[in-house]
């Protein structure tokens, strides 16, 4: 019986297992990659360093990612691209997303990129000495209208109780000769990216420049962060943390000084148009606003941060009424 | 003539309303993104006002531009015309001077002349200017054979003349002419407040494209198309006046 058993099945099911050893000997097919878009809030420069990094040493695809990184821009806004399905992810203000959270915009917070706003004021403190934010009171000070550095400068002003009346408030665009000139005390720039610049040119000039950062004088106000639907978190949660898991490694491996000369040339490699010198200024200017000491965790959403941007936009109306800032942030376990 | 302008212009615009209203709902976009009907209510009973003085304002330096303009491009279109090498000179400056993107021309303009009413004029002007120019040149340079024939066979031709004759005889050219540069007039202004000015629609759409708030883009576009509308009809009215006038001499 047994041996008709074996003369029926025996051979088909050797057969079979050997197929199956053979299959499980076979390299394993390579599982395509996922594709997602990211859209950067600027150009490639310092501040999306972490990104290029993240990109170009393979970190995605290590996740199972074809990231497609895009540039911004003044006109690019990343929430309205998630919103319209052209990309997954992307980098937004924290004034950009509380704004588009109270018109209904679906979007949540998955990481915090700069911990400290990079947005500080450029002066010379031989001829606008600066001890104290009291000092302010009599000086012409550049904000964008509209910008999130009016926004800030007002928060200021109103902390220490000092009057619009009291400064000359000058509206700045991308001319910097007002500032050069002297006619304005105080510019708005980013600490990383345009100070190393501008301030080489004022020491070239023989000229002293020092930088006023409000977070000093207790305004925190949240600059970029990484946002995503919350459509996206709910339903494919784990693409999200793939995705935070390579970013986040890359930014860390991008700020590691260890890698600085590898990072100074992928710098380059994006962005010709910046000279290596400056580069290598920015660097260390990027580190402190996002990694304030080595043992930072990067990526921490600052909660407490949060909610003072929040209460700053509804103390100027430029929200009608709280959005709950809280709900919004879902940090990512990596 | 007014009420057809001002009647096209409101079918345009409200077809485009209606393109993005249909994409708005039918991909359930947030009012972030493309504002709802509550939110563009809202932005036009706040900001109607501001922004109607805002687009006045604009008129006005895009009117002063715009006539500046015209005497410059007939000043240099007759001066153009008298030699061949001067006008071909003049034209090659035209186009050349055309091909520089007015942003990066903006920042030697604030050297220049700080960032107030004159940079506005200068830049607006420098937009219609050179279109205006190069159809000026090119109307004068045109020779109306059959008449001047006659006045220069009798030695009675003079350069006043000449240009006379041919402006008279393309008319309507030039009309046409005036009137097309008459948008890129407000285009310029518009432009050079963005990137210049502290006053003026340009001006108040930057700060609207600051906040994302295509609401209140939405209320400055609607009352740039009917001044401009306005304008426009106004230039074609006095174009008629005009050649009336002519075609009565």
């Amino acid at each position: 019986m047994q041996r008709q058993l074996f003369d029926h099945f025996g051979l088909p099911v050797m057969g079979l297992i050997l197929i199956l050893i053979l299959v499980g000997c076979a390299p394993e097919t390579e599982k395509p990659l996922e594709e997602v878009s990211y859209r950067l809030k600027w150009l490639y420069n310092i501040s999306v360093v972490g990104d290029l990094y993240a990109l170009d040493s393979g970190l995605f695809e290590k996740q199972g990612l074809a990231v497609n990184v895009k540039p911004g821009g003044p006109e690019k806004d990343a929430i309205k691209e998630l919103e319209l399905g052209h990309a997954q992810f992307g980098v937004a203000s924290a004034d950009q997303v509380i704004r588009a959270v109270s018109k209904g915009s679906p979007i949540v917070v998955i990481a915090q990129l700069f911990q400290i706003n990079p947005l500080h004021w450029i002066y010379r403190p031989d001829k606008t000495p600066l001890k104290t934010p009291q000092d302010l009171k009599g000086k012409t000070i550049g904000v964008t209208h509209g910008g999130n550095d009016e926004t800030i400068m007002r928060a200021l002003l109103a902390k220490y109780g000092i009057q619009e009346s009291e400064v000359n408030l000058f509206s700045v665009r991308y001319d910097y000769t007002p500032f050069y000139q002297g006619k304005v005390d105080l510019w708005p720039l980013y600490r990383n990216a345009q100070a190393p610049i501008i301030g080489a040119k004022l020491l070239k000039a023989g000229e002293r420049f020092d930088l006023m950062d409000p977070s000093k004088m207790g305004i925190q106000f949240v600059a970029n962060s990484v946002v995503t639907t919350r459509k996206m978190l709910e339903d494919r949660r784990e693409t999200v943390q793939r995705f935070i898991k390579a970013l986040l490694e890359g930014w860390r491996e991008a700020l590691d000084p260890a890698n600085t000369e590898t990072v100074i040339a992928l710098i380059l490699k994006y962005n010709k148009e910046t000279p290596e010198e400056i580069i290598r200024q920015q660097l260390p200017a990027t580190r402190i606003l996002m990694m304030p000491s080595a043992k930072f965790d990067f990526g921490t959403i600052d909660v407490a941060a949060w909610q003072q941007t929040e209460e700053i936009m509804l103390a100027q109306k430029l929200i009608p009424v709280s959005v709950y800032v809280e709900k919004l942030l879902k940090p990512i376990n990596e | 003539m007014l009420h057809r302008r001002i009647y096209q212009f409101l079918m345009i615009y409200f077809i485009g309303f209606a393109a993005l209203m249909l994409v708005k709902y039918s991909l359930n976009l947030s009012d972030y993104v493309i504002p709802g009907f509550t939110e563009i209510g809202i932005a036009c009973r706040r900001y109607f006002g501001l922004y109607l003085l805002a687009v006045l304002n604009t008129l006005a330096v895009a009117i002063l531009g715009h006539l500046l303009s015209i005497c410059m491009a007939t000043v240099v279109g007759i001066i153009g015309r008298l030699t061949i090498w001067i006008g071909s000179f003049i034209r090659v400056a035209a186009y050349n001077i055309q091909a520089y993107p007015i942003v990066a021309v903006a920042p030697i303009i604030f050297i220049l002349l700080g960032d107030g009413l004159s940079s506005r004029l200068l830049i607006a002007a420098m937009i219609c200017y050179f279109p205006l120019l190069l159809s000026i040149i090119g109307i004068l340079s045109e020779p109306v054979t059959e008449i001047e024939h006659f006045f220069e066979s009798t030695r009675r031709m003079n350069w006043q003349l000449q240009a006379k004759i041919r402006a008279f005889e393309n008319i309507h050219k030039l009309m046409t002419v005036i009137v097309g540069s008459a948008t890129l007039a407000m285009v310029g202004t518009i432009v050079a407040e963005f990137i210049a000015a502290n006053a003026g629609i340009g001006y108040s759409i930057r700060i609207a494209l600051y906040q994302s708030d295509l609401a209140k883009i939405l209320v400055a576009l609607f009352l740039i198309g009917i001044c401009t509308s306005i304008y426009l009809v106004l230039l074609e009215w006095l174009g008629m006046v005009i050649k009336k006038r002519i075609g009565s001499v």
